[in-house]
């Protein structure tokens, strides 16, 4: 318990560290984006002041000290209030952000927990049944697999389970007959949709998983423990889950960790690909289309994501080692 | 497979029959080499049995082919092993598995690492349980209970996790968890090697209560004959994969037949005798009484090339020295290391400084290569301060004061051979360069007997043996042509019929160097071959202080009464053997 308040201070501390960052840094670039627009309209002719302040007034260019600036954008962080999209105006960015997250979170972060048990069970049996088929199977196919690049599988799919074969649809979250809403008709169609993006991930991501967790765990089975525990006439599924497997996931948690932080950040490719509207495919645009709110508030969506992530690692590993706890 | 003769042995009261047993590594791309080597003998129920030899004599490797826990590479191929009248070699898994109950079990050398890190004690015993169902799931908690007192732990152990105890207390819970298994015979392979000298003597002492209460047969594995003739009734002493001599521990200890025995029980002598000899070290006090060194005593081959002396000229003085480490965890106390310690080492001297883990010797042997500084008093080399030293002067300390590690395993980069390994130290610390640095090399190669010193220049560290790479370490320690060498427990690792040899360096050293030796350790014959006087350190303080002989032959404190028991002492049998 003591473990758990520990961690949790910790987090809001970095939580706190990196919404300040996210907020001086910026200011810390000269210019502003009110230069910007104005530059861009003063190659046309003399910019007056009234449209100086009238596009300041329209982009929301803050006045009042820093200390000030700070206090109001902290509020406006807790009360999830971004302001307005330049590219998407009117819409709210909050809105605009909270439709998106589900899609990624949904598609991205379920995916990346399946491959990393699914690679970590089959990594098991591929150490423990070192040096048959069940070894050299997944261990050569997950080498292999991992060696493709993303956007090449993901075309690969599109274009024989989509285009050729019409097994998925090609493109977007859900089809454009249906409106979302929490339907068996709606979820159905969404998970058809999410389907190729999905096995993309799977595809790419699983053979890291099981060759990591089958290295980790050959080591864990040369320990004295596992040597110990047939000894002691332990029966096989023990031995191998709760004395090897069990200690060999330890350090694979850490890169768990990692690739659950980059599950809103690391989804820009697979969704533009396939056109689907997560975080990634916003984070795109707000990019091209220079759009202030909507990438500052993106920003911090990621550095949370990733720090959320960091905490539930954490309290993972309290969980699963004893010796952290102390 | 049908065989043609399946005959059940016909041993009276025998548990374990071992016909013509041999084991074979075939390592993918190396020679096979056969570890065991048709090894043949019997166990009578209730035997306890030492089984002696040092590194590499297939010991281990017998007692892992009996359990049939041996792994690849390691292979059975040939011979029977008939546990209770039938060959456990032809069990299918899940029988060996379930003969592991009532049958045999195994205590490992690192008993500290044989427990799973994220499972509590009780959890281990639990398993066990579960896994054979020879105790009521009513009963179990009881009889955990019973068995961790059994070695002498409280049932509170249960609770905790394997990382919240000491080397001792795994080492007696892995016991504890054997003994849950109710077994026939018990292999104990090594099963104090990393534990301190007091704790082995302990630990030993309960191995020994536990077989006759318990009264199941049991095999001691150990390379320290020592230990196995103070322990067992009967011992099989094993060299090359082959077991050379199978007698009583008092045929062993007094008529030994076999020239390895021989070779073995020479380098066993009690350092409380009035005259402490081995092979090649006659009796120091007699020896320097007369003004004779080693070598010319010994007339033994000198191991050290003659040279023109270059004695020490500067004694290291430590001045009321503490040392206080900040408390390991919060909450806790700070740990006090050192607590008012002060000698001097005079040129040219040697002094012994012993005590068990944790008595603060390491730490002193940090404080005066400047390593870390005290938290009080002062260290001096000569007239320089040790502890005020910064980066410039500690290089010149350091040229003069060297030091030679415990474990030559772990002290020589595996990836540098012998000449690569030696040639920074002498460019680093000496004006030498080319030609005179090369010379210097295959001197300092020859001045530890690794010769010809053009082959051994050339060696990478796992192609030499324990004993070469600590020659090794002792040469690169003194090419900066030290004044003092600090060897910190430099034979411990090491095969006892190497001891002898790497001790007779030290010692020559000194002799004809005029090397002063500063020797940390924990084994006190060791520190009667070689050292002038001594200072025995319990928790951070100096609880005895003298000429080696002296205190050894009369010890004074409580303390080193209990260190010198710990020895192993062949000579000092089990009462009850005949």
């Amino acid at each position: 318990m003591k473990y758990i308040a520990g961690k949790l201070g910790l987090f809001v501390l970095t939580l706190w560290a990196a919404v300040t960052l996210n907020f001086f840094l910026p200011r810390l670039m000269p210019g502003s984006p009110a230069d910007a627009a104005i530059a861009k309209l003063s190659q046309n002719g003399p910019v007056t002041e009234a449209t100086r302040a009238a596009i300041e007034a329209q982009l929301g260019v803050p006045d009042g000290s820093l200390w000030e600036q700070y206090l109001a954008y902290l509020r406006q962080v807790v009360t999830l209030d971004f302001g307005v999209s330049y590219t998407f105006y009117p819409q709210t960015v909050s809105s605009m952000v909270s439709t998106a997250l589900p899609y990624t979170i949904i598609l991205v972060g379920v995916v990346t927990i399946v491959a990393f048990i699914l690679g970590t069970l089959i990594g098991v049996a591929a150490a423990w049944k070192r040096g048959t088929w069940l070894d050299s199977l997944p261990t050569l196919g997950g080498s292999f697999m991992s060696t493709f690049p993303y956007f090449w599988t993901a075309l690969l799919l599109l274009f024989f389970a989509g285009y050729v074969l019409h097994w998925f649809p090609t493109t977007g979250a859900y089809s454009a007959t249906t409106t979302p809403a929490f339907t068996p008709a709606f979820i159905g169609d969404a998970l058809l949709h999410a389907a190729l993006p999905a096995l993309t991930i799977l595809v790419t991501s699983l053979g890291g998983w099981i060759i990591g967790m089958r290295n980790a765990m050959i080591n864990t089975l040369g320990d004295d423990y596992v040597t110990f525990a047939e000894a002691n006439g332990l029966r096989g599924g023990t031995v191998a889950i709760r004395y090897a497997a069990r200690n060999a996931i330890l350090p694979n948690l850490t890169g768990f960790g990692l690739a659950l932080g980059g599950v809103v950040g690391g989804s820009i490719l697979v969704e533009q690909v396939f056109g689907y509207p997560g975080i990634g495919y916003l984070l795109f645009n707000a990019v091209i289309g220079q759009d202030y709110p909507l990438m500052q508030a993106l920003f911090l969506m990621i550095t949370v994501s990733v720090l959320v992530a960091n905490f539930l690692v954490d309290i993972l590993y309290g969980v699963l080692d004893p010796r952290t706890r102390r | 497979m049908t065989s043609t003769e399946q005959t059940v042995p016909e041993l009276v009261d025998g548990l374990l029959d071992v016909r013509d047993l041999s084991v074979v590594y075939e390592s993918p791309g190396a020679a096979p080499v056969q570890a065991v080597d048709h090894v043949s003998f019997t166990l009578k129920r209730g035997e306890f049995v030492g089984l002696v030899g040092e590194s590499g004599s297939g010991k281990s490797t017998l007692g892992f082919a009996l359990t049939r826990l041996q792994k690849p590479p390691a292979r059975t191929n040939g011979g029977k092993i008939f546990f209770d009248g039938s060959d456990i070699r032809e069990l299918d898994t899940e029988m060996l598995r379930k003969q592991r109950q009532g049958g045999f079990a195994m205590v490992l050398q690192s008993g500290m690492n044989a427990l799973n890190p994220v499972r509590t004690i009780r959890n281990h015993f639990l398993d066990i349980f579960r896994a054979h169902g020879h105790v009521a799931p009513a009963d179990r908690e009881a009889r955990a209970a019973e068995l961790v007192r059994k070695v002498e732990l409280e049932p509170s152990v249960l609770a905790r996790y394997p990382g919240e105890l000491s080397g001792g207390m795994r080492q007696r819970v892995s016991i504890a968890l054997a003994l849950s298994l109710e077994p026939q015979l018990m292999v104990f392979d090594e099963p104090t090697t990393a534990l301190d000298v007091l704790v082995q003597h302990a630990v030993m002492d309960t191995i020994q209560a536990l077989q006759k209460s318990e009264n199941f047969t049991a095999i001691l594995i150990s390379h320290d004959l020592g230990i196995v003739l103070e322990a067992t009734e009967r011992v099989l002493v094993m060299h090359e994969g082959r077991i050379v001599e199978d007698g009583s521990s008092r045929d062993i200890l007094e008529r030994p037949q076999d020239n390895y025995t021989r070779m073995l029980l020479s380098h066993y002598a009690d350092p409380r005798a009035d005259v402490v000899e081995l092979p090649g070290f006659p009796d120091r006090h007699a020896r320097v009484a007369a003004g004779v060194t080693r070598a010319e005593a010994a007339t033994s081959e000198p191991t050290v090339v003659t040279r023109s002396v270059r004695s020490a000229d500067s004694a290291i003085v430590v001045d009321h020295v503490s040392k206080v480490y900040p408390p390991p965890r919060r909450g806790e106390k700070p740990v006090r290391a050192l607590d008012d310690v002060s000698f001097t080492l005079e040129p040219g001297q040697s002094l012994a400084l012993v005590g068990a883990s944790g008595s603060g010797k390491s730490t002193l042997a940090k404080l005066v290569t400047g390593i870390e500084k005290p938290t009080e008093g002062t260290v001096r080399f000569g007239d320089v301060d040790v502890t005020r030293l910064r980066a410039k002067g500690l290089r010149d300390l350091r040229s003069n004061v060297q030091m030679v590690f415990q474990d030559p395993y772990a002290a020589l980069n595996p990836l540098h051979t012998v000449e690569y390994t030696l040639s920074r130290p002498i460019h680093n610390m000496t004006d030498l360069r080319g030609d005179d640095a090369r010379a210097r090399l295959h001197e300092l190669l020859e001045t530890v007997g690794l010769t010809p010193t053009e082959t051994f220049a050339q060696k990478l560290p796992h192609q030499l043996s324990g004993g070469q790479r600590q020659r090794v370490v002792i040469a690169r320690a003194l090419a900066s042509d030290p004044q003092v060498l600090i060897a910190d427990e430099p034979v411990s690792m090491l095969d006892v019929s190497l001891r002898a040899g790497v001790l007779a360096l030290l010692e020559d050293l000194r002799e004809k160097w005029g090397v002063s030796l500063l020797y940390i350790t924990h084994d006190l014959l060791s520190a009667r071959l070689v050292t002038d006087d001594i200072m025995v350190l319990h928790d951070g303080r100096v609880v005895e202080r003298g000429v080696t002989a002296d205190v050894l032959r009369n010890p004074q404190d409580d303390y080193t009464i209990r260190l010198l028991d710990a020895v192993p002492n062949p000579r000092r049998l089990r009462e009850d053997v005949a």
